[in-house]
């Protein structure tokens, strides 16, 4: 039982990275109908401006507020910068757009930074607490507790503001929205911005885990958006879901079936939902009229 | 004779690209040329630029010394993209430089296996750091490897551990790569022999999040002391820090990227304590010595064995060119094989016929962060 617990932990903590960095996903895919394949490199920009700024003698609390407005901004030049002058184009060429940008993004911190993977300590002095027999890995109860008020404050936000409505409603019609008054092109760099620094936040809570490198982020990436699909695209709730159900698959599957297949186990997962389900848990299946 | 138009356009061009053409020849012979697939890019980058230091360093000192058949020695580097793809690309982009003479290849074993094929079609000698025992035992003329392979390091491992530290319940853990798997299998072969085969025998894939189950597996199996093949110093980080946070602390002796400085960096504390056989231990010979000074000197870090072997790469290819007197692939493979008593940054240089010029390893200690030689072990079976 000790050891079932303790595995479960572990994957809802890990799961908990793919949920924030599926979230990204979903949000800019509500938004834009395009999948932004440089959403995990927005995790592992913010991962490096926080140690950035911490070298440059800024406290934590500080640095960490410094990397999100530096992924705000990073949201506002991606959206200007690659989304906005193809909008009028199919998603191909953004979905192309996108995927050059994560290459842009990881080799242009290469080029400023260096090769080196980074340390970047955790909020807490203490790395974790011991509860009996569980280890709690102090950083991953911080990722599954910022994850629980995420979910708290996008339901919130999508559902009990006006901004909130008017995003959802951009998401839905564009054209529809656009004729009620509501500024389309703002509302998609507001979601631009929001992805970005969601995507920032996850890779800031788990730099102290994986550790700083270039290829951080596309890690988290692939399971992210594996998560996404499981999920289904397209929604808040099952980005969240299928993020957490990946992780603790993956950590039960390589406890109990094989270590070396652990990736295997998401992927397998993957394939079934993409036969089974492909709406996902929680997406709609969308009938053409003939 | 009457010229015609495309005789005088011919004629033009001609005397346009002369110069260049003559000067291109001459540049082509002012030098004598090395290759060198590194990774530049990818996980192993910081590694890489080491290992580029560490050639750079070696050349640097042939050429000061009167350089290769009376030339300057030049390194050609390019990025394999800690990659297999990677590798293969660039030792075919260095291949297609017919002035190259020798090249060096990889640390990593997947690598190598990689660019093995392509390596025989060209018939030219390729220094290696990878240590799967196969490489040089596969037929492959031209590959010549300058770390002790792996046999020697699982006896080496199995030993310390069994009579030295005198613990006889095994767990070993080690990547599912080619090098993770030869090393693996070298290891339990050596705890077999010597009667304390291993309880737990684990496998993990190349960038893992997460080790918590491997932990767990450890941990359940009972085992009082730990042996492992890491390829990656993420993956070694992440794990050090999981075995300990989950309580586990028995002796734990590793291959050789336990205790090079990024590993050294990212697990911190985490590896206190820990053992590890090492190529490159600085106080282990004089000519350690000689080179941890020249590096840190020239780089102001720490040295360690990502730059030590393509150090003695260089040295040692330099030299039997000078040796052989000609560039021709085959004098210079039969005079890196004839090369005795060589001493290198990772010890003295006997190289048999199959092409391995090492034959022991170190046994190092991470005391505090500091990595401690403690004795060298060599086998001449």
């Amino acid at each position: 039982m000790d050891l079932v617990l303790q595995l479960l932990f572990t994957g809802i903590g890990i799961g908990a990275v793919y949920a924030l960095v599926a979230l990204g996903f979903v949000l800019i895919f509500r938004a834009t109908n395009v999948v932004n394949f440089a959403q995990g490199e927005f995790s592992m920009v913010a991962a490096y401006l926080m140690v950035v700024a911490i070298e440059f003698g800024l406290p934590y609390w500080a640095a960490f507020l410094v990397a999100l407005a530096g992924m705000a901004l990073l949201g506002v030049i991606f959206n200007l910068g690659v989304y906005y002058p193809l909008r009028h184009r199919t998603y191909l060429p953004v979905i192309i757009a996108t995927i050059g940008a994560s290459i842009l993004l990881a080799n242009s911190v290469l080029a400023i930074y260096g090769p080196q993977p980074q340390v970047l300590e955790g909020w807490f002095e203490t790395p974790g607490i011991q509860l009996g027999p569980i280890y709690l890995d102090s950083q991953y109860l911080l990722i599954i507790g910022v994850t629980i008020c995420l979910v708290i404050f996008n339901f919130w936000f999508f559902e009990k503001t006006l901004l909130g409505k008017k995003l959802q409603a951009t998401s839905q019609d564009k054209e529809m929205a656009s004729l009620l008054g509501i500024s389309v092109s703002t509302m998609i760099m507001i979601t631009f911005i929001y992805s970005a620094v969601l995507g920032g936040l996850a890779g800031i809570l788990v730099a102290p885990v994986l550790f700083v490198s270039i290829q951080m982020g596309s890690t988290i990436a692939l399971k992210a958006f594996a998560a996404t699909i499981i999920g289904g695209f397209g929604d808040v709730a099952g980005a969240i879901i299928g993020g957490l159900a990946l992780g603790v698959i993956e950590t039960f599957g390589a406890a109990y079936i094989s270590v070396p297949y652990k990736d295997g186990f998401a992927f397998l997962v993957l394939i079934a939902f993409l036969i089974f389900r492909p709406q996902g848990i929680f997406g709609e299946r969308v009938a053409e009229k003939a | 004779m009457r010229l015609t138009r495309r005789d005088f356009a011919a004629g033009i061009a001609a005397g346009i690209a002369a110069p260049y053409l003559i000067k291109s020849a001459n540049a082509q012979g002012a030098t004598i040329k090395i290759g060198m697939c590194a990774p530049v890019t990818g996980p192993a980058a910081e590694s890489g630029g080491y290992a580029i230091k560490g050639a750079k360093l070696a050349l640097e000192a042939v050429n000061k010394a009167g350089g290769i058949l009376g030339k300057q020695g030049e390194l050609i580097v390019e990025d394999d993209q800690t990659t297999n793809p990677g590798i293969v690309l660039a030792f075919s982009k260095l291949a297609a430089q017919s002035d190259i003479v020798g090249f060096l290849g990889s640390i990593r074993s997947t690598q190598v296996h990689a660019m093995a094929p392509d390596v025989i079609k060209l018939g030219k000698p390729v220094m290696i750091g990878g240590t799967d025992p196969n490489l040089t035992h596969m037929g492959n003329p031209w590959l010549f490897r300058f770390r002790p392979n792996d046999s020697y390091s699982g006896r080496v491992i199995a030993e310390y551990g069994v009579k030295t530290l005198e613990k006889k319940k095994w767990a070993v853990l080690h990547s599912t790569d080619a090098f993770g798997t030869a090393g693996g299998k070298a290891l339990t072969e050596g705890l077999t022999k010597l009667g304390a085969p291993p309880v737990l025998d684990q496998g993990y894939a190349n960038q893992s999040q997460d080790f918590t189950p491997v932990v767990l597996a450890i941990k359940q199996s009972g085992a009082d002391i730990l042996g492992s093949y890491f390829t990656f110093e993420n993956d070694l980080g992440i794990f050090a820090r999981q075995l300990r946070q989950l309580g586990v602390n028995i002796p734990w002796v590793g291959s050789p990227s336990i205790v090079n400085v990024t590993a050294l960096k990212l697990a911190g504390p985490a590896l206190y304590n820990t053992y590890g056989v090492a190529d490159y231990a600085e106080d282990s010979s004089e000519g350690s010595k000689a080179f941890g000074k020249i590096y840190r000197d020239a780089v102001k870090v720490a040295p360690d064995n990502q730059s030590s072997w393509t150090f003695d790469a260089v040295s040692v290819l330099s030299a039997a060119i000078n040796k052989a007197g000609s560039t021709d692939p085959s004098k210079i493979r039969e005079a890196i094989l004839a090369t005795r008593k060589f001493a290198g940054a990772e010890g003295e240089y006997n190289f048999d016929q199959n092409g391995d010029g090492l034959h022991g390893y170190n046994i190092v200690k991470n005391d505090k962060g500091k990595i401690v030689f403690d004795k060298h072990i060599e086998f001449n079976d």
